[in-house]
């Protein structure tokens, strides 16, 4: 049972990792429109690769 | 830019809004001084006249989600545009595009074809707090909900275990992982319930959150003590799995609620939004400057370009253009909005600069007026909710004595006993029960019947309108349609019908009547005939006399003085003997007597008959008052099938009316264009008004149904029950509950978890109760 002293305390590491993800989920607006993505596969014309990103202007001027 | 110069001429602005206007409009987007109003420089400004550009732009014109993507590619395909983004949620396009390969006129153009509207929108880049909260309060809500996973799965062994099965450093370092993630928990996620405490605290005053951060902290201190092995009288147990669960909920519980308060108040917001931050003043000098709204002064000209919210109420001295205003009166097509014409605060601009003489500013306009009034709508508490807002302090009160008491008790024979069974009564009481009981149901149902047309102006009024057993109507614009055709027009000798609809119009366009709406209509397409010497018709000391008339002095420009007292009405009102027909007709008259009659043709509103008979089949006496002639009424009454009716009708037999009805004990449902009714309904248990003869805000109404579907009457009434019903279920089971768990929770054997569990689900079975309301059939 000695591996429980390696297993609890890397699971509360990937646990912290896990909320990590999180975060960046919740502060980049991966929430916030849930909808028009799911309807994306219903256009006939395959989406043209683009910068969707709302800081493009600050990626671009950077 | 100068007024000279303006891109476009009055003539251009199309004089039906349901058509585009034509692509010139948008070159005046293509002054680079106006790129930034609506949008940023992506390069540096040396280049700025040829780099990239971010805008932001309102979209008119999306119904749903799908449209958002059919926009995106339509954007993405003009060349120069570099990027765009869609939102079908804000209905709102971000789109990056390089000034040396076009312009925004061309880009703004190309969506017109496809059928949507592209306005630039000048209050882009307002710092957007509404956003940065709700994040927060998901992002407390996901901590706390992971923690309280990975928590409860360090506590199952001490669940499952026999004694002496862990050896004791294994659930010693099974106690320390819990504390490292019931940290972030309550150093993060428990946050807005100590700063609400504390608060509440220092205001000495009492609420909610104080005996929620009390349990909180004495449970999380009593675990730390036994996980890091200090002993004392707190005893070797700990409560991690109990507290991480016990913060979920509660925070569960506060998003549901937050959520269900968002999508009601939702466009409330949005309205309080929406004055622009800085607006262009004429200096001294005659320049036009931005300058920052909150400065502007009566009397100060503006220039108000397309798209920017007007700042302030004004009257427009140069341009003519469209407005939007429909959050303020709820007239959802763009009104024309001409020289001399008046401009409301928070309504937009659509299509044209304009120049505006600044009447009102801050809390005089109507826009003020309107925002506290809808404020005030929906922080309306409901009887029932004052009450329990009434019990819930004293109640709190004796939680903190009772949980003192029980810790004092059991302190003599088992401090650590003492200790959680006082956290056990903090926990388990729970006035958040009680409290939401009333208006999350409320809430709700406001929502559903928003979602279905109906605006609720007043809470509260759901509450008397489950108890109605009469139901009274107003006719005209009621039962019949707003609008009505004028079928013929009877004038004296000597005079064209041409003229007296325009001398009848003039005077109508001071009222909101449907007839006059009617008049002034059917005037608007006869050309006026000129008269030597009155080139323009003019009213003015115009009066309205409710559900009898208007009247005024007739002015034309090139004579000097009024030519004469003009009256338009009821032919009582115009002093007409004997009126000949039986059908719907106003009068005109000057001081010699009659002038002209015009008759209307009135059509019942399709669905009145189904309305009216399923009120009547779910038991609701329906009764019917009119100012209009008894005849016609009768003859509306008969297709109806309404035996009790009452024509000929002024505001103070109709008010007399309802109150004999009212002495009889009845619960009256009044039902109107909110117009001529005022006192009417405002006297009534509960009113509803009817289609959109009258700005919303104006609208003496609890309720108003902007689309005049009288079929939704019976099935408010249905859901209003429904309502009333869930509520006394909730507060049923609220009190229930405490009055089983507090007494358990003294006698100390109500374990922390077992508490915290029992305080979430309360809190949680009040609020799935009253969602059970979104999702019941129609009829039930």
């Amino acid at each position: 049972m000695d591996v429980l002293f390696l297993l609890v305390p890397l699971s509360v590491l990937l646990g912290l990792a896990v909320l990590a993800v999180l975060a960046w989920a919740v502060w980049s607006g991966q929430f916030e429109d849930v909808e028009s993505e799911g309807l994306r596969i219903f256009h006939e014309a395959p989406a043209r690769p683009l910068q969707k990103s709302p800081d493009f202007c600050k990626l671009k001027s950077d | 830019m100068q007024a000279s110069v303006l891109p476009f001429a009055l003539a251009e602005v199309p004089a039906d809004p349901s058509v585009d206007p034509p692509a010139s409009r948008l070159a005046v987007f293509d002054d680079p001084e106006e790129w930034a109003i609506f949008s940023q420089s992506c390069d540096k400004p040396a280049v700025a006249a040829t780099g990239l550009w971010e805008s932001q732009v309102m979209v008119q014109g999306m119904h749903c989600a799908a449209c958002s993507l059919t926009l995106e590619q339509a954007l993405l395909g003009i060349r120069g545009v570099v990027a765009a983004q869609v939102s079908a949620a804000s209905k709102r396009a971000s789109v990056v595009w390089s000034a040396a390969l076009t312009r925004p006129s061309q880009w703004m153009a190309v969506p017109q074809a496809l059928g949507y509207r592209l306005l630039p929108a000048s209050d882009a880049f307002a710092p957007d707090h509404g956003r940065k909260e709700a994040r927060l309060a998901l992002w407390r809500w996901l901590v706390a909900g992971f923690c309280m996973m990975q928590v409860m799965m360090y506590a199952v062994p001490a669940y499952v275990a026999g004694p002496g099965e862990i050896t004791p450093d294994i659930e010693k370092l099974l106690r320390w992982a819990s504390w490292v993630l019931t940290l972030p928990v309550v150093l993060f996620s428990c946050g807005p319930f100590f700063g609400h405490a504390l608060r509440d605290l220092k205001q000495r005053s009492i609420s909610m959150d104080l005996p929620v951060a009390l349990g909180i902290a004495m449970t999380f201190a009593v675990s730390t003590a036994a996980t890091f092995g200090a002993q004392g009288w707190w005893g070797h147990e700990v409560y991690f799995d109990s507290l991480t669960m016990f913060v979920f909920f509660l925070l569960t519980g506060r998003w549901l609620e937050q959520r269900l308060r968002d999508r009601t108040a939702g466009s409330l917001d949005r309205l309080m939004q929406r004055l622009p931050d800085s607006v262009q003043r004429q200096q001294a000098s005659g320049r036009f400057e931005r300058v920052a709204a909150r400065r502007l002064k009566p009397g100060d000209l503006i220039r108000v370009l397309p798209g920017e919210a007007f700042p302030a109420d004004g009257t427009i001295v140069a341009g003519d253009t469209f407005a939007d205003e429909a959050l303020l009166t709820g007239e959802s097509r763009p009104v024309a909005r001409l020289a001399g014409a008046s401009v409301l605060a928070g309504s937009y601009n659509l299509s044209a600069p304009v120049q505006v003489r600044i009447d009102q500013t801050g809390q005089a306009t109507r826009y003020a007026q309107i925002v506290a009034l809808m404020e005030r709508a929906s922080v309306d508490k409901p009887r029932l909710a004052l009450l329990a807002d009434r019990v819930a302090k004293p109640f709190l009160w004796f939680v903190l004595l009772a949980s003192a008491m029980a810790a004092a008790y059991w302190w003599r024979t088992d401090p650590a006993r003492a200790v959680m069974a006082a956290v056990a009564v903090l926990i388990v009481t729970c006035p958040c029960a009680l409290s939401l009981a009333t208006p999350s149901a409320m809430l709700t149902s406001a929502g559903l019947l928003a979602r279905q047309g109906v605006l609720v102006r007043r809470l509260q009024a759901l509450e008397s309108l489950a108890t109605i057993d009469t139901v009274v109507f107003d006719k005209t614009g009621t039962l019949t349609e707003a609008r009505m055709g004028l079928r013929s027009v009877e004038t004296r000798e000597g005079v064209t019908s041409a003229q007296a609809l325009h001398l009848a119009s003039a005077l109508a366009q001071h009222s909101l009547h449907p007839l006059s709406c009617a008049l002034v209509a059917a005037a608007a397409g006869v050309p006026l005939p000129l008269v030597p010497g009155t080139d323009t018709l003019n009213m003015i000391d115009v009066r309205e006399f409710p559900g009898l008339g208007l009247e005024g002095r007739l002015t034309a420009s090139s004579v000097p003085g009024a030519l004469g007292q003009v009256r338009l009405g009821s032919a009582r009102f115009c002093n007409l003997e004997n009126p000949l027909h039986d059908v719907l007709q106003v009068c005109l008259a000057d001081e010699s007597g009659w002038l002209a009659r015009f008759e209307f043709d009135e059509a019942i509103r399709p669905d009145a008959a189904e309305a009216i008979a399923a009120l009547q089949q779910a038991g609701v006496e329906v009764q019917m008052l009119s100012g209009d002639r008894a005849a016609a009424v009768r003859r509306v009454a008969n297709a109806l099938e309404i035996r009790k009716v009452q024509g000929d009708c002024t505001p103070k037999t109709k008010l007399e009316h309802m109150q004999a009805l009212q002495r009889q004990g009845r619960k009256v449902l009044m039902v109107g264009d909110g117009l001529n009714d005022g006192p009417v309904l405002a006297s009534a248990h509960v009113s509803v008004a009817v289609g959109t003869a009258v700005p919303l805000a104006q609208a003496q109404s609890d309720f108003v149904l902007p689309g005049g579907q009288l079929l939704m009457l019976p099935k408010m009434r249905a859901h209003a029950r429904r309502t009333m019903r869930i509520v006394r279920q909730n507060l049923w089971w609220a009190a229930t509950y405490n009055a089983v768990c507090v007494p358990w929770a003294l006698t100390g054997s109500l374990s922390a978890w077992l508490a915290g569990l029992g305080m979430a689900l309360s809190s949680l079975l009040v609020i799935a109760n009253a969602a059970r309301l979104a999702h019941m059939k129609e009829g039930g």
